[in-house]
C-alpha cells in the first residue's frame, strides 16, 4: 500500500474480491465446524436415549437413563453450583497472592528469601493436590489445627495454584525487557517505585491470559475437595444422591454437563478479555 | 579561571569478569560542553557513558557530577543515596528509547518528576508539554509509544529526559536504532538541546554531528582515551593512527 507507483498492483476491486473470498471460507469453516459439534452433541444424546434398534436379526440397545431421576435431583445437584465457584474465587485470589511473592521471591538476590520461593514451588508442585487437601483437612487436627473442609479446600487449591502460576507470573516479569528497568533507574526510581509502576504493571497484563486458564482449570479441580465430605459443591452432591439411590450414572453425567456449561461460559469471557487485551493500548 | 568541571571522572576501572573494559580512565567536562565519544564497537564507550550514572557500577575509580563525588568502591546505604543523587543530576538518552509502552506521551514524560521528585501533578505535566512542545511532539502527546515512529520515541524520550532538570544529558548511541530518514529529527533535537546550553556526553557513531556541535571529540580504543580534540583538528589532523583508521572506516560507510 505504501508502494509509489500502481505498476503490479491489482485494482483495488479484486482486492477486495479476493478478501470477500477469504473472508467466506473462513464463515464457510466455522460454520462446519459448528455443524460437526451439534451432529457429535446429538450423537452423545442418542447413546444415553434408552432406544431398541433391530438390525439384521441384532438388537442393539443405548444406555437407558433414569430421566425421572435427573428431574428430581437436577435442583439438588445444580445448588452446588455456587460452592464450586466459591472455592474457585477465593482460592485463585489466594493463589494470585502466593504466586506474585513466589515470582519476586524466585527474582531476590537476598538468598533466604530465594530459598524460601523455590522450596515452596519445589514442595508443593512435587506432592499430589488430593493429598494436600487431606493434609489441610485430616492431618493439621493432629496438630491441633482444625480447618472447615471449604478452609482446607482454598488453602491447599490456593498454595497448589499459586507455586504453579509462579512460572505465569516470572515469565511475565521476565517478558519486561531490561531496558525498562534502566530507564526507571536512569529517573532515579528506587527499585521499588520501578517494580511498582514500570514492571508490575506490564508483567500483570502478560499474565493475564494464562491466569484466566488457571482459573478455569481451578473450577474443575474444586471438585477434589469434595472429598473432604464437608463442601456441598457440584461434586459432593452428585456422588451423594448417586450412591444413595443406585443413580451414579446420571448423577455424574448431570455434574459433568454443569462443569462443561460453565467452562464453555467462562472460556468464551476468557477469550474476549485476551482479545481485548492484545489489541489494547500497548 | 577555569570553571570546576561538572563532571569529573577519576582513575575508572570497569571489569567484565575477568575482562578488563576501562582502564584508568580519567575525564573532566566542563559546564554547557559538547563531547562526541567515538570508537569502534566494543571500544568501551557505551560502558563509560552508563558508568557516569552507575548504570553499569565501575569497579574503582571515582565519579564525581556537579559536586557529588561517588566512590566506585562505595557500599551500602550511603552509597545508594549518592547514586540516587548523581542520577538526578542526570538524563539519560537510550539506544532503544525505552519508552514506557503501558503509559502515554505525557504519562511517560511527567513520571520521574511526579514519582521521584514528589513533584505536584499540574506543575509537572506544565513542565513536560513545554518539554515535548520544544521537540515537536505535543501534538502526540496522549498517543501510546506504540503509535509512534523510531524517531518520534526518541523525541519523546528526550523530553521525558529533559523534564527531569538534569544538569547533564547522556546520550548512547541515540540514532542507532533508527531508519535513516528518521535520524535528522532526532539530531535536530539534540542540537537545539545543546545550543540551549546543556552539558552533553554524546556516544555516537554519527560524524556529522560531531563535527558540527561537538566541543570535543573523544575516541576510545579498548578501554583508552586514545585521543581528545576538537572535531576540526581531530577529523583534520588526528594523531592517532587508530583515530585515522576509524575515521576512514566512517567516510568510506558514509559515500
Amino acid at each position: 500500500m505504501a508502494s509509489i507507483t500502481n505498476e503490479g498492483q491489482m485494482p483495488a476491486s479484486q482486492a477486495e474480491l479476493l478478501y470477500q473470498a477469504q473472508l467466506r471460507k473462513e464463515r464457510v469453516f466455522r460454520m462446519h465446524v459448528g455443524i460437526s459439534w451439534g451432529v457429535l452433541f446429538l450423537i452423545l444424546i442418542f447413546l444415553f436415549s434408552g432406544q431398541h434398534i433391530e438390525f439384521g436379526g441384532f438388537t442393539f440397545k443405548t444406555i437407558n437413563v433414569d430421566s425421572e431421576f435427573i428431574f428430581k435431583n437436577i435442583t439438588f445437584i445444580a445448588g452446588g453450583l455456587g460452592q464450586t465457584l466459591l472455592i474457585s474465587v477465593l482460592s485463585i485470589l489466594f493463589a494470585i497472592v502466593m504466586a506474585l511473592f513466589a515470582a519476586l521471591g524466585r527474582l531476590s538476590k537476598f538468598p533466604p528469601i530465594y530459598a524460601l520461593s523455590t522450596f515452596y514451588v519445589s514442595l508443593i508442585r512435587g506432592t499430589p493436590l488430593y493429598l494436600q487437601i487431606f493434609f489441610f483437612f485430616l492431618a493439621l487436627p493432629q496438630l491441633g489445627i482444625v480447618l472447615s473442609g471449604i478452609v482446607s479446600g482454598v488453602l491447599a487449591l490456593g498454595l497448589n495454584y499459586g507455586a504453579y502460576m509462579s512460572e505465569t507470573f516470572r515469565a511475565g516479569l521476565s517478558s519486561v525487557g531490561k531496558g525498562q528497568r534502566e530507564a526507571a533507574m536512569a529517573l532515579g526510581m528506587t527499585p521499588g517505585q520501578t517494580m511498582m509502576r514500570i514492571v508490575l504493571p506490564q508483567a500483570l497484563r502478560f499474565a493475564i491470559p494464562p491466569m484466566g486458564n488457571d482459573f478455569i482449570s481451578m473450577t474443575k479441580d474444586s471438585a477434589l475437595v469434595s472429598a473432604t465430605g464437608f463442601v456441598h459443591e457440584l461434586m459432593w452432591r452428585a456422588t451423594k444422591v448417586g450412591r444413595a439411590q443406585f443413580n451414579s450414572l446420571e448423577a455424574l453425567i448431570m455434574a459433568a454437563m454443569f462443569y462443561w456449561v460453565m467452562t464453555l461460559i467462562l472460556t468464551y469471557f476468557q477469550s474476549k478479555l485476551e482479545a481485548r487485551l492484545s489489541k489494547g493500548d500497548r | 579561571m577555569p570553571v570546576s568541571p561538572i563532571v569529573k571522572i577519576s582513575n575508572l576501572d570497569k571489569f567484565f569478569g575477568r575482562l578488563h573494559v576501562l582502564k584508568n580512565i580519567s575525564l573532566e567536562v566542563p559546564e554547557r560542553q559538547v563531547i562526541c565519544l567515538i570508537g569502534r564497537s566494543g571500544s568501551g564507550k557505551s560502558t563509560l557513558l552508563r558508568c557516569i550514572n552507575f548504570l553499569e557500577e565501575p569497579s574503582r575509580g571515582k565519579i564525581e557530577v556537579d559536586g557529588i563525588q561517588v566512590d566506585a568502591e562505595g557500599k551500602g546505604k550511603e552509597q545508594r543515596k549518592l547514586i540516587h543523587d548523581v542520577r538526578l543530576k542526570t538524563g539519560m538518552v537510550f539506544q532503544e528509547f525505552n519508552l514506557f509502552p503501558h503509559m502515554s506521551v505525557l504519562e511517560n514524560v511527567i513520571e520521574g518528576p511526579v514519582t521521584v521528585k514528589g513533584m505536584d501533578r499540574k506543575h509537572a505535566i506544565e513542565l513536560a508539554e513545554q518539554n515535548l512542545d520544544s521537540v515537536g511532539m505535543l501534538f502526540k502527546k496522549d498517543e501510546y509509544p506504540l503509535r509512534l515512529s523510531g524517531g518520534q520515541k526518541q523525541r519523546v524520550a528526550i523530553a521525558r529526559a529533559l523534564t527531569m532538570e538534569p544538569r547533564v544529558m547522556l546520550f548512547d548511541e541515540p540514532t542507532s536504532a533508527l531508519d535513516p530518514e528518521l535520524i535528522g529529527e532526532v539530531l535536530n533535537v539534540m542540537k537545539k538541546v545543546a545550543t540551549e546550553g546543556m552539558t552533553m556526553i554524546v556516544v555516537t557513531h554519527e560524524m556529522g554531528f560531531a563535527r558540527d556541535v561537538a566541543d570535543r571529540v573523544i575516541v576510545m580504543s579498548d578501554g583508552e582515551l586514545i585521543e581528545d580534540a576538537n572535531p576540526d583538528e581531530l577529523f583534520s589532523n588526528p594523531k592517532d593512527p587508530r583515530t585515522q583508521a576509524l575515521i576512514d572506516r566512517y567516510r568510506s560507510g558514509e559515500q
